[in-house]
């Protein structure tokens, strides 16, 4: 047991005993204590977190068998120990999770206090619970301790989307997003089955090594393809993605930390932990590549004419989720880890600041009724410009580094991806301000009698936090265009032992030259001002009298491009038909009566049986005698076999 | 050798207790208290060199790490038995001390089947943890139920003792010995193996098979159980069960292996194949939760008796978990059912409402016997049926047998959950007889929560097998 190993296990142990604590004192802890818990067991855990990212960058790690705690399942010579793996890439997820989970824990405690004293702790122990499951996620050394992980989002996801469980709506969005989880995770046990089946261990470090020695085959590429599926379903990627837009039936703060800065980005962290196999299967590269890629310009599609102010952030959410799959498609893991670290900060930031603003509008969502909370909500209004910034890219602000770090990797695998890829970036700076200048910008539209006013103290804390990142995390990736030095990227290099091994697997793309390199930066640039300047103007002047029904393409777009519908129509309806078929005729006519045969007859066995048990001591040692005289016969008459 | 002699001496000190101890409760705290230190004294045992140090016992008693291991689990199984169930124990007579003194020399009994290195052991050993249990059972003198199957027992035992007897016979008669070594030794010699020496095995066979309560020599079971004060079947269920199985194991293991023909595995997997199917169907027509659960005991020994098929490593394993997972799981339902006035499933209709901690412990205990990931019960039949499959996979059909036979007891044992968290209390009467203490839920969540540990981490028990 190493140093890092006694400190590691101390990470997931807070928030579970959180967990505890509020799930089962929740009828007698006061809200004030109940905050407390879940926010002290996130907060302390970010210390660890930061003490462990200190003894990781001096250079110790967690791998192999010092990481093992015991032996979780053991039989004959497989084994699956739980054991913890801590490197550069889990120290940086823990930090993220951590530090924006506790934020969103401190933003909660004011943001949830309407609730009642037992739903408030229940909300806090989910919350605890939640975060508990993601570092088992990012911590496991194995795919089966991840995948315990991934079950436990997935399940606090449910609990959580459905947390006002008492309308029907909002249940439905939780089992709809568990139901399309459950599709991806059935890829990625399978996945777990096959690596099991051929390598014989699900730890990480040994299956990589035998997967190089071994060199690509056509089992890694279904390996890889099943992990993929499971990574669409979580991560919300076409055609898996439709559980995420309803999923903002949850609670603002749960849809920041669940469905923005965490659990859906656990996908880009298999594929990312994985990266040894998938260099082996090129052709699963250019799959995650293409569905990254036409799942941002997709969702980011069906973004721009969203009204709920909710709906525009998860559609957006989907988007730049395709990009980091992207960044994972085009081999630019470090890109993509990067993107998701900035996302975190300028999304939760978004959603944060969206909740803040549903709060002021007494739980209006709809975009048409704000207008002009400039003047009500100012600190409100200054972060989410800065989160609106970031995440359309303008410089100097995050999202403009990471992002343009996939798209230069995207240009040097292909510049079509390019090409389609910037689209979706104008999309989303145009969308982002469309929100913002809706929603901030104007005249006010709501209603006069109650305006809105600022949040809470909690609530503006993390959004400020949260900004302050949002504007300043880019510096830690910096290009080295900016730096003229291989070194400047100091992010690269911090990841660069977790990442070699696929990296030095992967065909090179000739990196683009300076010259190209300022070219790209200086179109994209220029061309996302020129959007924000035309969302600004269009929306400044929104009258909601004005307001038409969409029309034409628009409304497709307005319609989410019909994907529900097409799913209900193709998948679903028919599913049902053929579950009718089978439920009235097949289950009936022959499963029911062969299972309710068998219940019979263990029932009608278990009353003839209960007549063998006469009470009459003289049957019971006759029916012994008989038995023995049995056994006599097989013992010493039976034929030896 | 500490577990045999201290708790032969904890029960004389009960004896004594019960002469100048008036009030049941210090008696209880005194029974508490020395079984808290024979546990502590068997862990000591497990660790180190034992107390007392009696080399001409050498060819009698011969102490094993997995013998010691389980004393320890009898003993800490014991101790939760003692803790949740002492105010039960007291309300089922006036001689409450008699009654602790009685399960010490069960204990002791236990103790000596762990570690017997000669038939004349094994007998001895087996009188001495039957015959306490003919008076438990009858404990309740005014009741008829109670009378009656202590009788029975009583008349049965003799019967199956008369049984191990001629076995014990017949393989001295063959090898001149009781030692269990010298007999080992001469028979691989002696082939073909003399016919009055397999007759003697299968006679032994038999008499284990019935102290375990398998298939079809269980007919004492639900009679017995279902007649015994509850607090007591908790007792014969769990602890002298675990005990009889192991002894089978040591009997049968080792010093006897050159005995094991192929037509070993068809006797034992015909034992077992009964026991399952007994067992578990007929649990599934009982109304009392008493009754099914002394079926679903007769099913569960049938698990355990995979380990007697095996004679493995992972049998033995197995049988760690299982009996320290079952035994805590079936004293745990039993201590709320000897509290409770109507002990149908109606009983518990509606527990969870008036009492969500214990409803939540009793979940977790059933879950554990219907075998459950993340619970003991599940690694428990897991080991015992992978055992099986290493040891000789041709008997498949036994393997899915076992586990049908697990999703059948699914059935009854889930009518407990349902009742409890699903049904409505229709009466007004109170659920339990005598008002629980404070306490009393929180104990059996750390039962429970102990459970939940062997499932995930079952090192921490099996770690002992191998100093």
């Amino acid at each position: 047991m190493s140093n890092l190993s006694q400190l590691a296990w101390l990470v997931p142990i807070f928030p579970l005993i959180g967990f505890l604590i509020n799930g089962l004192g929740r009828n007698y802890l006061s809200k004030t204590l109940v905050g407390i818990i879940g926010s002290g067991a996130l907060l302390l855990s970010f210390i660890t977190s930061v003490l462990i990212f200190n003894k990781v960058s001096a250079g110790e790690l967690l791998i192999g068998e010092a990481g093992v705690y015991f032996d979780f399942i053991k039989f004959g010579s497989f084994n699956i120990p739980f054991a913890f793996q801590i490197d550069q890439l889990t120290s940086i997820f823990l930090l993220v999770i951590t530090g924006v989970g506790f934020l969103i824990h401190v933003y909660s405690t004011s943001y949830m206090h309407e609730e009642t004293k037992a739903h408030f702790a229940r909300y806090f122990a989910y919350l605890n619970l939640f975060v508990f499951s993601m570092l088992l996620l990012v911590m496991g050394a194995n795919y089966v301790i991840m995948f315990i992980g991934w079950e436990g989002v997935g399940l606090c996801s449910y609990l959580l989307i459905g947390y006002w469980f008492k309308n029907n709506d909002y249940t439905n969005a939780a089992k709809k997003a568990f139901v399309m989880n459950r599709i991806g995770d059935l890829g990625f046990l399978i996945a777990i089955f096959y690596l099991i089946q051929h390598f014989g261990t699900t730890t990480y470090i040994d299956i990589f090594s035998q997967a190089k020695t071994e060199g690509s085959s056509s089992l890694i590429t279904i390996i890889t393809l099943c992990l993929f599926v499971g990574a669409m379903g979580k991560s919300a990627q076409l055609p898996l993605y439709t559980w995420l837009p309803d999923a903002m039936a949850g609670p603002t703060p749960v849809s920041a930390l669940i469905h923005a800065a965490t659990m859906v980005t656990a996908g880009i962290y298999m594929i990312a932990r994985s990266n040894v196999l998938y260099a082996l299967a090129p052709s699963t590269m250019s799959l995650v590549a293409i569905v990254g890629l036409l799942t941002a310009v997709f969702a980011a599609s069906i973004a721009l004419k969203q009204n709920d102010i909710k709906k525009v952030l998860a559609y957006s959410t989907v988007s730049q989720l395709g990009y980091m799959f992207l960044g994972l498609g085009v081999g630019a893991f470090t890109g993509a880890v990067f993107h998701v670290m900035t996302h975190a900060f300028f999304k939760a930031l978004l959603f944060l600041g969206a909740g803040s603003v549903i709060h002021a509008m007494h739980h209006q969502q709809d975009m048409r009724h704000y207008g002009g909370l400039k003047k009500y909500m100012p600190v409100t209004n200054i972060t989410m410009l800065i989160g609106c910034l970031a995440i359309a890219g303008i410089p100097p602000f995050s999202g403009f580094f990471s992002k343009d770090e996939i798209l230069i990797a995207a240009y040097a695998a292909n510049p079509i991806y390019y090409v389609i890829g910037l689209f979706g970036a104008l999309m989303t700076a145009f969308y982002m301000f469309r929100m913002y200048t809706m929603t901030f910008l104007g005249g006010f539209r709501g209603d006069h009698h109650h305006l809105p006013h600022e949040s809470p103290k909690p609530m503006t804390f993390a959004l400020v936090v949260l900004a302050i990142l949002a504007a300043v995390a880019g510096f830690i990736g910096l290009p080295e265009l900016f730096t003229h030095n291989p070194e400047g990227h100091k992010l690269a290099n911090y990841l660069a032992p977790v990442f070699k091994d696929g990296e030095a697997l992967l065909a090179k793309h000739a990196h683009p030259d300076h010259t190209t390199e300022w070219i790209l930066l200086a179109v994209s640039v220029g061309l996302i001002v020129a959007v924000i300047l035309w969302a600004v103007k269009t929306y400044k002047v929104y009258k909601l009298e004005n307001d038409a029904e969409p029309q034409g393409f628009s409304k497709i777009l307005a319609n989410k491009w019909y994907v529900d519908e097409i799913y209900d129509a193709v998948i679903i309806k028919p599913i049902l038909a053929i579950g009718d078929f089978f439920g009235k005729v097949i289950e009936t006519k022959g499963i029911d009566k062969a299972v309710n045969g068998v219940g019979k007859a263990i029932n009608f066995g278990s009353r003839k049986f209960r007549y063998l048990q006469s009470g009459n001591v003289g049957n019971y040692i006759l029916i012994m005698i008989v038995a023995i005289i049995i056994l006599v016969r097989i013992l010493f008459y039976l034929p030896m076999s | 050798m500490n577990l045999i002699i201290i708790s032969a001496l904890s029960g004389v000190v009960m004896m004594f207790s019960g002469l100048f101890v008036k009030n049941n409760r210090t008696i209880s705290y005194i029974a508490t208290a020395l079984i808290i230190f024979l546990s502590l004294a068997t862990m000591c045992e497990l660790g180190a060199k034992s107390w007392f140090n009696i080399p001409q016992a050498e060819a009698m008693l011969r102490t094993s790490v997995y013998g010691k291991l389980i004393g320890v689990i009898l003993t800490i199984a014991t101790t939760f038995y003692f803790v949740l169930s002492g105010k039960d124990i007291e309300r089922v007579g006036k001689h409450v001390a008699d009654y602790y003194a009685l399960m010490f020399f069960v204990l002791a009994g236990a103790g000596i089947l762990l570690s017997f290195q000669n038939l004349l052991m094994l007998f001895l050993g087996v009188e001495i943890l039957t015959i306490p249990l003919f008076i438990l059972t009858g404990a309740q003198k005014q009741n008829l139920k109670s009378n009656e199957a202590s009788l029975k027992y009583f008349l049965m035992g003799a019967f199956s003792t008369g049984i191990m007897l001629m076995g014990i016979v017949l393989i001295y008669g063959a090898m001149g010995s009781f030692d269990l070594s010298v007999i080992g030794k001469k028979a691989q010699f002696a082939t073909p193996i003399h016919g009055a020496n397999l007759m003697g095995l299968l006679l032994l066979l038999a008499s284990m098979a019935f102290k375990v309560s398998a298939a079809p020599f269980h007919f004492w079971t639900p009679d017995v159980y279902d007649g015994a004060p509850t607090v007591f079947t908790s007792f014969m269920a769990t602890i002298v069960k675990v005990a009889a199985v192991v002894a089978f194991i040591r009997l049968f293991e080792g010093s006897m292996e050159p005995f094991h023909t192929s037509k070993w595995q068809i006797l034992v997997s015909i034992l077992i194949a009964c026991t399952l199917l007994v067992g578990n169907i007929t649990a599934v027509f009982q109304q009392s939760v008493k009754r099914m659960l002394a079926y679903s005991s007769i099913s569960q020994a049938g698990y355990m008796l995979f380990a007697v098929f095996a004679f493995n490593a992972f049998g033995k394993e197995g049988i760690t978990i299982y009996g320290l997972s079952y035994s805590l799981a079936t004293i745990g339902i039993f201590s709320v059912l000897s509290k409770m006035q109507d002990i149908t499933f109606d009983g518990f209709n509606g527990l969870a409402r008036q009492y969500p901690g214990i409803a939540f412990a009793l979940t977790v205990f059933v879950l554990s016997l219907a075998g459950i990931p993340l619970t003991g019960g599940f690694l428990g039949k897991f080991y015992m049926i992978s055992a099986g499959a290493a040891s000789n996979s041709s008997y498949t059909w036994l393997f899915i047998l076992a586990i049908l036979c697990a999703a059948v007891s699914v059935y009854y044992y889930f009518r407990i959950i349902q009742a409890m968290y699903f049904k409505e209390r229709v009466s007004d009467t109170p659920v339990f007889e005598v008002p629980v203490s404070k306490a009393f839920p929180i104990l059996l969540i750390v039962v429970a929560a102990l459970i939940i540990l062997i499932g995930i981490n079952p090192q921490i028990l099996l770690q002992y097998l191998y100093f």
